[in-house]
């Protein structure tokens, strides 16, 4: 097979062994999480900064869009190569740079898997704050291009909370640096600009990150409820109590009989609802704060608040928890995630809201959320080979989106726009808005080959259609 | 020029009423920046108000400072030209409240101390101690991305900021976030606007995460010997499991100024505020009882902190003429600085003043000399090189406009400023948003 004059040139900027292009090796990057569309030109594996920015020459002197890639599990299509172009796979810049534990700070390339930074401090007594469900697997470059959160992103925050400085390749090769090692650096905070921007903007070749004090004392509750209605009121009460857990996710019973089913994590298989809290800081604290969360869920019914004795017991709870993607497969052949927030507050008329879809379309609909932050993922279980189901699970996941706005809520608290989401952006943004970030796209990615048709509304195809491609396919 | 100007004047006017568009010199005068007096000062009653303006400033090529009680608007470069000071002072509404959510959204001209004032109600707070304290307001202090020792366990307004709406100089009112806690749709426009000291936009309406105010506090002061022993504080305090809301370093003038008694001949004072239970609170008279064996209350309280907030007013009430600067730099710096900046200012026989916030990587100081005014920036020239060299920076917040000629406000700008000046491109093509007061020129 000859070899394409692009690749030729991609292989001059790396080198052989950093070049993917024959048909069967482009398959595996067709896809992320969401969906699988079509396969790229070439997948590229940069070991360097200089070597990103030669690729993204020759990617812009072919006038060939360039899709940045972390490890793929992206949960809306933002590392999908939409409309073809080069992949740049940030996988081998994975190197830990620089530890500085004094400063609190790491500095890190985009390939460091989110938990291995966490695990390389825990020795000394840090973490990494922010944990994506995905945090075995997943990198804090795409961390950083997602903005991701992560059950413990309610006391500590999202990854824009964590990331002080990036150095980044612009689309014309340009490479720059961004904020600091110190915050208040003075000018315009690019840092926090780009930090959420789905590789539109740029690629992010180094980062530093803010890491934390690993807690002196940590509680792991398990309250269990028999009615979802009384879980939900109970994460409202909580927050007005001013009690701000470290984690606070919610899952209902169809999502914890699939996920004690696959994880055996002790979960209790007959109730409607259970809340995964965990309290962390100063043990005295921790203890006080257990002590009112334990108070405000009996006051909402619950039929049994547990704390885990044990680091084991603790690590089990989470395992479910963060397994639940994994476990829905005993459930349904497909499922769509959806990842719409609201007020607090609306968490109980929201949830009454989706089993009311429920009902309507005749799918079922499996709930495992960060209810702390009001950031809903219903799982909304199809079979993409039966076409009806594929448009009843795509307009359910629409009708419980435009709930989450009308309830004052967003249409993405992490997971991010990608190509899932771009069409409905208008829900909640006017034109006006929706120019503005254009117009601020442009400054950064003039010729808009860098990850093309991500975030902002295209007007090309109608979400629904889109959405249906991805899922059905 | 002034006939053009004029009829630029009575476009505004056409926009707010004749009423909002005020001329004579003593308003102006008011308003002057740096010396600079504007041609008219502008009170914009609303959003699509404050939008309009800027869009027909642009359109008249009138040069535009957005304002409200100018407590920080000292800080920056002499703006190049300026023609309409624009006033928030009448946009000071909350519009959605919703205190079992822990959020709020309220327009830009909110007096600090009238957000904290209404939130205390519900015995809710924003916890960040601003410059300029209560009289500072919600947007200026995000223009400036202002914080305060309180930062050390809460961060900053680019953490609890959840969305924000500006106008445009298109004339556009535009909104960034939303309501909600967690919120990753579209570009976050909030961080840029965040410390863009308005030559972005002007905001108009911020909406923030709110805390629920802990039921009590606790502060600890004790006499520092050396900056060593400051040092050796900072490290223990940050690698233990307390998280106490603040802690200053503070040299015992500024100590005296802000109202605490001295122990004796101490060079340091140190503050360490605690919050929580009775029973968390015991665990700290414990633990810093054995760290600080000089330690006891000296009666610092709410008071003492809120003076040591408005420090410009604190140093500038004691040394008239004096330059208020700010360090930003690495954690473990902090004190080296310190000591640097001492020597510096020994050296020219100035006197020098500070409030470390150590364990956050901020410094600031108050430079005092009786130095000709070139001398005294030279002088602040070497400690941003000292901040420079530590991996930090440096900026001049207030300064007598003899000395501000010699130095710039903010410093050199790195490898990303040709992106900022694009930015500022994009956002104000017309260049009239406080034009040449910020970072490289903008």
């Amino acid at each position: 097979m000859q070899v394409p004059p692009l690749v030729q040139e991609l292989i001059q900027a790396t080198n052989e062994e950093a070049v993917l292009w024959r048909p069967e090796d482009l398959m595996l990057y067709e896809y992320d999480a969401l969906s699988s569309r079509r396969p790229p030109e070439a997948v590229v594996f940069p070991a360097t900064t200089q070597q990103v920015a030669a690729v993204v020459k020759v990617a812009a002197r072919h006038h060939c869009p360039v899709i940045p890639r972390g490890a793929g599990t992206g949960l809306s299509g933002g590392a999908v190569a939409l409309e073809g172009g080069v992949v740049v796979s940030l996988a081998r810049m994975n190197q830990i740079l620089e530890i500085d534990l004094e400063n609190q700070r790491a500095r890190v390339q985009p390939g460091v898997v989110n938990q291995d930074l966490s695990l390389a401090v825990a020795d000394a007594g840090y973490y990494y704050a922010p944990d994506p469900s995905s945090q075995k697997a997943c990198t804090l470059g795409g961390n950083v291009a997602e903005n991701s959160g992560g059950p413990h992103t309610l006391a500590y925050g999202v990854t824009t909370n964590h990331v002080l400085g990036l150095e980044v390749v612009l689309p014309d090769g340009c490479v720059i640096r961004t904020g600091a090692r110190y915050w208040d650096r003075p000018g315009y905070d690019l840092t926090g600009f780009i930090v959420g921007s789905e590789g539109t903007l740029g690629i992010v070749t180094e980062i530093v990150v803010r890491l934390m004090r690993l807690p002196e004392a940590v509680k792991t509750l398990l309250a269990i409820y028999d009615s979802v209605a009384d879980a939900t009121a109970t994460v409202a009460a909580i927050t007005a109590h001013g009690i701000t857990p470290a984690a606070l996710e919610m899952m209902d019973g169809l999502m914890l009989r699939a996920i004690e089913a696959a994880t055996h994590a002790g979960y209790p298989l007959d109730a409607a609802a259970v809340l995964l809290i965990e309290l962390e800081g100063l043990r005295e604290a921790v203890e006080e704060e257990a002590d009112s969360i334990t108070a405000v869920c009996g006051a909402h019914r619950a039929r049994q608040v547990r704390v885990a004795r044990r680091a084991e017991e603790r690590e089990l709870l989470w395992r479910g928890r963060k397994n639940a993607f994994g476990a829905i497969g005993r459930l349904t052949p497909s499922f769509y995630v959806q990842d719409g927030v609201i007020p607090r507050t609306r968490l109980p008329q929201m949830l009454d809201y989706i089993a009311g879809v429920e009902r309507r379309y005749g799918l079922r609909i499996g709930n495992v959320f960060h209810a702390g932050d009001g950031n809903l993922h219903p799982l909304i279980m199809f079979d993409s080979r039966d076409a009806q189901q594929v448009r009843h699970a795509v307009k359910a996941a629409e009708e419980i989106m435009g709930k989450c706005v009308e309830l004052g809520g967003s249409i993405t608290g992490e997971h991010g726009v990608g190509i899932e989401k771009n069409e409905l952006m208008p829900l909640i943004f006017s034109e006006e808005d929706l120019a503005v970030m254009r117009k601020l796209k442009q400054v950064f990615n003039p010729q808009n080959l860098l990850n093309p048709g991500k975030v902002l509304p295209s007007g090309k195809m109608c979400g629904e259609v889109r959405v249906q491609v991805s899922l059905g396919s | 020029m002034a006939t053009a100007t004029q009829a630029g004047v009575a476009k505004l006017a056409s926009i707010v009423g004749e009423a909002r568009v005020l001329t004579d010199a003593a308003s102006c005068q008011a308003c002057a920046v740096h010396g600079r007096v504007p041609r008219c000062v502008v009170f914009a009653p609303s959003a699509g108000q404050a939008a309009q303006v800027l869009q027909c400033a642009a359109e008249q090529d009138l040069a535009v400072i957005p304002r409200r009680n100018g407590t920080k608007i000292e800080t920056g470069n002499p703006p190049r030209r300026y023609d309409v000071a624009l006033s928030l002072k009448e946009m000071n509404q909350v519009w959605y409240y919703e205190p079992d959510d822990l959020v709020i959204s309220v327009e830009a001209g909110m007096k600090w101390g009238d957000l904290q004032h209404f939130l205390s109600r519900r015995g809710l707070w924003v916890p960040l101690d601003p410059p300029g304290g209560d009289k500072a307001s919600v947007g200026g202090c995000a223009a400036a991305g202002a914080s305060g020792p309180l930062r050390l366990r809460y961060g900053t307004l680019r953490d609890m900021v959840l969305g924000m709406t500006m106008a445009t100089t298109e004339g556009k009112v535009v909104k960034t976030g939303g309501r909600v806690v967690k919120n990753v749709a579209g570009y976050d426009l909030a961080k840029l606007l965040i410390g863009s000291w308005g030559t972005l936009g002007v905001i108009t309406e911020v909406t923030l995460k709110l805390f629920p105010r802990p039921p009590q506090t606790r502060t600890y002061a004790a006499a520092v010997a050396s900056l060593e022993e400051a040092r050796q504080l900072r490290r223990r305090l940050l690698e233990s499991p307390l998280a106490p809301q603040r802690m200053v370093l503070l040299d015992s003038t500024t100590a005296r100024l802000a109202g605490a008694a001295l122990f004796g001949d101490e060079r340091f004072q140190v503050w360490i505020e605690a919050a929580g239970s009775e029973r968390v609170l015991r665990r700290y008279d414990a633990e810093l009882s054995g760290w600080l064996p000089k330690a006891h209350s000296l009666g610092v309280n709410e008071s003492n902190w809120a003076s040591l907030a408005d420090y410009p007013a604190l140093w500038l009430g004691a040394w008239r003429g004096a330059a208020v600067l700010k360090a930003s730099l690495p954690v473990a710096a902090t004190e080296t600085f310190i000591g640097q900046a001492e020597e510096e200012a020994r050296a020219s026989e100035a006197r020098l003043a500070c409030i470390g916030m150590t364990a956050v990587g901020v410094v600031r100081l108050a430079l005092a000399a009786s130095l000709p005014p070139d001398r005294l920036a030279s002088l602040i020239e070497r400690l941003r090189t000292q901040a420079v060299q530590l991996g930090g920076s440096l900026i001049v917040e207030r300064c007598p406009a003899d000395v501000r000629e010699h130095v710039d406000a903010w410093g050199p700008p790195g490898d990303d400023l040709q992106m900022m000046r694009r930015m500022k491109q994009a956002w104000d093509p017309k260049g009239i948003l406080s034009p040449g007061r910020f970072v490289g020129g903008i």
